[in-house]
């Protein structure tokens, strides 16, 4: 009778030792298994992406010619205005450095850009991180800035041999330096605890108290490149209101981000082409 | 024997009774038992009663110790107030002021760890000596580690290596003071701890993106406030600046809970002195529950600090900067007052400082350089100087009203004067000839105040000037405005030196020389009061309101001059700057100014120099705008003059204000 019991008891004290032996072990050999695991995962959701882009694939082969005519024309169109857009860019860039050699200023922080294809999202994180298909292959660094057509997507905090790792803008655990558009004076972005699918929020904090919006016109947060990791402008969210903070005199608000977050499918990583200097060689 | 007695009598009870628990025979039988029952009954009595006496009857007691042991409160200062010109443009606000900051509390594993390492190496370190010590040398036991020194070392390289991951950001090289952790430790421990201070937004932002958010790292980025001033120098000595201080203990809540304080900000001189208690925000308040070390647990309360009071004060910051920019490099002070309304249109005074360099704290070079150059003074009301011929204007009235000077009396001026056997010079070498109140005013003419002085007497003169409040403050509402105005008199003399009075001491009054002493700050009421044929000018720093200035009482009384007599004064006034006036590079086009310049010899700096002024308003027609010019000489090489020095920067001054108010400057005046 009383073996029976042990026995009903044996995986619990499985259980609890397993949970002791990795309790003790080193945070080295820890952090190790912890990446083998990322890597030994990596294969098969590589594989389930290349399947889904297969699918895809194929489903696209079933439109009939008249659907893939109309869709090339409206590609075509679409190709045109951007070509406009490109070339008016491009004038207003050689403008914009011919300005900055002739008042010897320095060098803007410069990146080089990768789109990689999100390859898993987990639904017990689905706003703090996701997984992008390109890792140390293309020289992914940790810290670089990730982006998308709506904004800032994160940052990326694991880099591993074909993947990566990146912390999203909705992750209490991200912060970053912004601004408000026409502004330049830095506050506080941070992303916060999000409610189940709910459109993603996030916190601004030390927005100075002259600073006004409401609901119907809000302010648009945006990135600035004091902090050196993201370039200046780049979309944050919007600040449908302000409330007066602890300081008595900064406020602090809440964050409305892209609902666009909720279905990445792609995103571009800013690789910085300078090591980033120290704040006091920056002028 | 006696066990297998009570055995068989068990085994036989259990038998007899089986239903019956094991005491249940010795009930009210055994008195050994009976003895333990009412023991404990008793025992038990006197517990509940002490615990219900504490938790009933001295409940409040407790109380107060629970909350003293358990709870600490930390206040935080409000921001201050800001501070406007009169057309609303912000001249003293508030900036962040970012800090990194780490909470002890976070790192008490760190601190353990560390030390942990640290004695296990003291310990290491101590044996091995031990060891390779001769036997007879040897101590009787081992000796053991300074146990304290151990732990701040352990606590100072924790802290440090989170400072050298800032300064890896930043770019920085700071370091941490073992006395400022100790500081803090004893009397802040609530408080976070400064890693480093006033970060640039730069930095901030660096910090910011780099450094992960709590509890990631217990490095936090801290923001608070610091004085701003966008217009760095101008006004400086007007506005003033504050300087960080304790709170005072009547400031605590003396409820017995302790109590950690943010520094609040004081006003040290200047406007945020005077008004420090409108400028002062509202304190607020924290509770915090804290464990058996005192390291904070959960947040009870939390009253947010609000912000002072804002401030609208009557300065024009154009014509500060037009008054601030024309006295340059040159020591000095500029004054423009609203002639109607006593309101200070602009107060400067050279040299100055720039502000934001004061804030959030004085760098101890920045003090000792702005000592060096005397730069902390207001010029404009903390010094008194000679007026010089400025002085002229008030010797030209006492003698109207004295009956003295008529617009027929008339003095030969040859270029010296003799006052017994003192020989006085008047500035013409070869005199200005026959000359009458205008001529005397428009040249200058010494010659003829002399006479004119020795005429009325010094009584005579000396009660006009008091008339005036020339021995008197203005009143304005900033502080430290000297009490060293001189109007001299018999009595004044015989007291101060022990001498008497001599005729010569009249004839050095009557020209603004000797021993009288006035403030810019002063000629310049004294100039506005002329204008409005009144005798005393209230100043004002505080912006009036439209009600306000319909009817300003500035006290004192009417001129008590005949029309034909002001207009003689006033025919003066306007010729100084004109053509042939000594006052002349004062004159604009088609805008009427009035003015007298003055030069006056003055010991500074252990050195004789020259003092150059200028006093006047406009437009004549319907005077609005009273200026004082004061240049101080600081070599004596400096040949400075009224005309030439002090002049140009009144005339900035009232181009500037038609510039500003061409409606308040005339219909000639082109803006």
């Amino acid at each position: 009778m009383a073996k029976l019991r042990l026995e009903k008891f044996k995986p619990l004290v499985a259980l609890a030792a397993f949970l002791l032996f990795w309790w003790i072990l080193p945070a080295s050999v820890k952090s190790f298994t912890r990446l083998n695991l990322a890597e030994f995962h990596a294969p098969a959701w590589l594989v389930t992406t290349k399947i889904d882009q297969l699918s895809d694939f194929w489903a696209a082969r079933n439109h009939s010619k008249i659907e893939l005519l109309e869709a090339g024309r409206d590609l075509a169109r679409t190709n045109a205005r951007y070509q406009v857009i490109a070339q008016r860019y491009q004038t207003l860039e050689e403008e914009i450095e011919r300005l900055e050699n002739l008042l010897a200023l320095p060098p803007h922080q410069a990146f080089h850009h990768e789109v990689a294809r999100v390859i898993r999202r987990d639904l017990n994180a689905w706003w703090q991180h996701l997984l992008i298909r390109k890792g140390r292959d293309y020289q992914i660094p940790v810290g670089a800035a990730v982006i998308f057509s709506g904004g800032v997507v994160g940052r990326v905090v694991e880099v591993y041999a074909y993947t990566s790792r990146v912390e999203l803008v909705s992750s209490p655990r991200f912060r970053m330096a912004a601004s408000f558009e026409g502004d330049s004076r830095p506050v506080v972005y941070q992303g916060r605890i999000q409610s189940g699918f709910a459109p993603p929020r996030g916190e601004v904090s030390d927005v100075p108290q002259d600073l006004l919006t409401t609901s119907r016109s809000p302010l648009s947060l945006v990135s600035t490149q004091l902090g050196g990791t993201f370039p200046a402008g780049l979309k944050i969210g919007t600040v449908p209101w302000l409330a007066p903070g602890s300081t008595g005199i900064f406020q602090t608000g809440a964050v409305e981000l892209d609902e666009r977050l909720h279905e990445l499918k792609e995103v571009t990583v800013l690789i910085p082409l300078l090591a980033p200097e120290a704040s006091s060689h920056v002028h | 024997m006696r066990s297998s007695a009570w055995t068989l009598n068990r085994k036989a009870s259990l038998f007899v009774k089986p239903e019956m628990e094991p005491l249940d025979h010795h009930k009210g039988e055994n008195p050994r038992i009976l003895f333990f029952i009412w023991l404990t009954l008793a025992l038990t009595a006197i517990l509940i009663s002490g615990l219900a006496w504490r938790q009933l009857i001295d409940r409040d007691a407790y109380e107060v110790i629970e909350k003293r042991q358990t709870e600490r409160r930390i206040l935080k200062p409000g921001p201050r107030g800001d501070v406007y010109d009169r057309r609303g443009r912000l001249l003293v606000g508030n900036r962040p002021h970012y800090s990194a900051v780490v909470y002890l509390d976070d790192l008490r594993p760190e601190f353990r760890s560390r030390y942990s390492k640290l004695l296990k190496t003291a310990r290491a370190v101590i044996n091995e000596r031990f060891n390779e010590m001769p036997p007879e040398e040897r101590p009787d036991s081992l000796p053991h580690p300074d146990y304290n020194k151990l732990q701040w070392q352990a606590r100072k390289e924790v802290i440090q290596q989170y400072l050298d991951q800032i300064n890896a950001i930043t770019g920085r090289e700071d370091r941490l003071k073992e006395s400022q952790l100790i500081r803090h430790f004893n009397e802040n421990l609530l408080l976070p701890l400064p890693l480093v201070r006033d970060l640039t937004p730069n930095q901030y932002a660096r910090l910011v993106e780099q450094i992960p958010p709590p509890p990631g790292s217990p490095i936090q980025i801290h923001t608070d406030t610091a004085r701003y001033y966008p217009y760095r120098e101008l006004a400086a000595h007007l506005l003033g600046y504050v300087q960080n201080k304790n709170l005072a203990p009547e400031e605590f809540p003396n409820d017995g809970i302790k109590t950690f304080a943010f520094q609040k900000k004081v006003g040290r001189s200047g406007l945020e002195a005077s008004f420090n208690d409108e400028l002062t925000g509202t304190t607020g308040r924290e509770l915090w529950r804290v464990d058996p070390l005192g390291f904070q647990d959960t947040r009870l309360e939390l009253d947010a600090p609000q912000q002072g009071q804002s401030l609208n004060i009557s300065i024009d910051i154009d014509l500060q900067r037009a008054a601030e920019t024309a006295l340059g490099e040159r020591t000095g002070a500029a004054v423009a007052l609203d002639i109607h309304t006593g309101e200070v249109l602009a107060l400067a005074s050279h040299p100055t400082y720039n502000q934001n360099h004061l804030s959030p704290f004085i760098p101890q070079a920045t003090f000792d350089q702005i000592n060096e150059t005397g730069a902390w003074l207001n010029r404009a009301l903390q010094l008194s100087y000679p007026p010089g011929s400025t002085f002229k204007l008030l010797t030209a009235i006492a003698g109207m009203r004295h009956g003295s000077i008529d617009p027929e009396t008339t003095h030969h001026c040859s270029g010296v004067y003799r006052v017994g056997n003192r020989v006085f010079r008047c500035h013409a070498r070869n005199g200005h000839g026959n000359v009458q109140l205008a001529d005397a005013i428009e040249g200058s003419c010494n010659v003829f105040f002399y006479a004119e002085g020795l005429s009325m007497g010094i009584d005579v003169l000396s009660a006009e000037a008091q008339r005036f409040g020339l021995d008197q403050k203005t009143g304005i509402e900033l502080p430290y405005e000297t009490k060293r105005n001189i109007v001299p008199s018999k009595e004044w003399k015989r007291e101060a030196t022990g001498s008497g009075w001599v005729p010569g001491d009249t004839a050095n009054t009557a020209i603004g020389q000797g021993f009288l002493l006035a403030t810019p700050l002063q000629m310049a009421c004294f100039t506005a009061s002329l204008a409005r044929n009144e005798t005393r000018t209230r100043p004002t720093i505080l912006a009036r309101s439209p009600h306000e200035s319909e009817s300003v009482d500035h006290g004192g009384e009417a001129l008590d001059l005949t029309p034909r007599q002001r207009a003689l004064l006033w025919q003066g006034m306007e010729r100084v700057t004109g053509r042939d006036g000594t006052g002349r590079l004062v004159g604009i086009d088609d805008f009427r100014t009035a003015g007298k310049t003055g030069t006056a010899d003055f010991r500074a700096h252990g050195k004789e120099v020259n003092l150059a002024w200028f006093i006047g308003f406009a437009p004549v027609e319907n005077p609005q705008i009273a200026v004082a010019v004061m240049v101080e000489g600081t070599e004596e090489s400096q040949a400075y003059h009224g005309g030439s020095t002090a002049g140009p920067i009144a005339k900035d001054l009232f181009l500037e204000f038609i510039k500003q108010y061409p409606e308040r400057a005339g219909k000639l005046a082109k803006p």
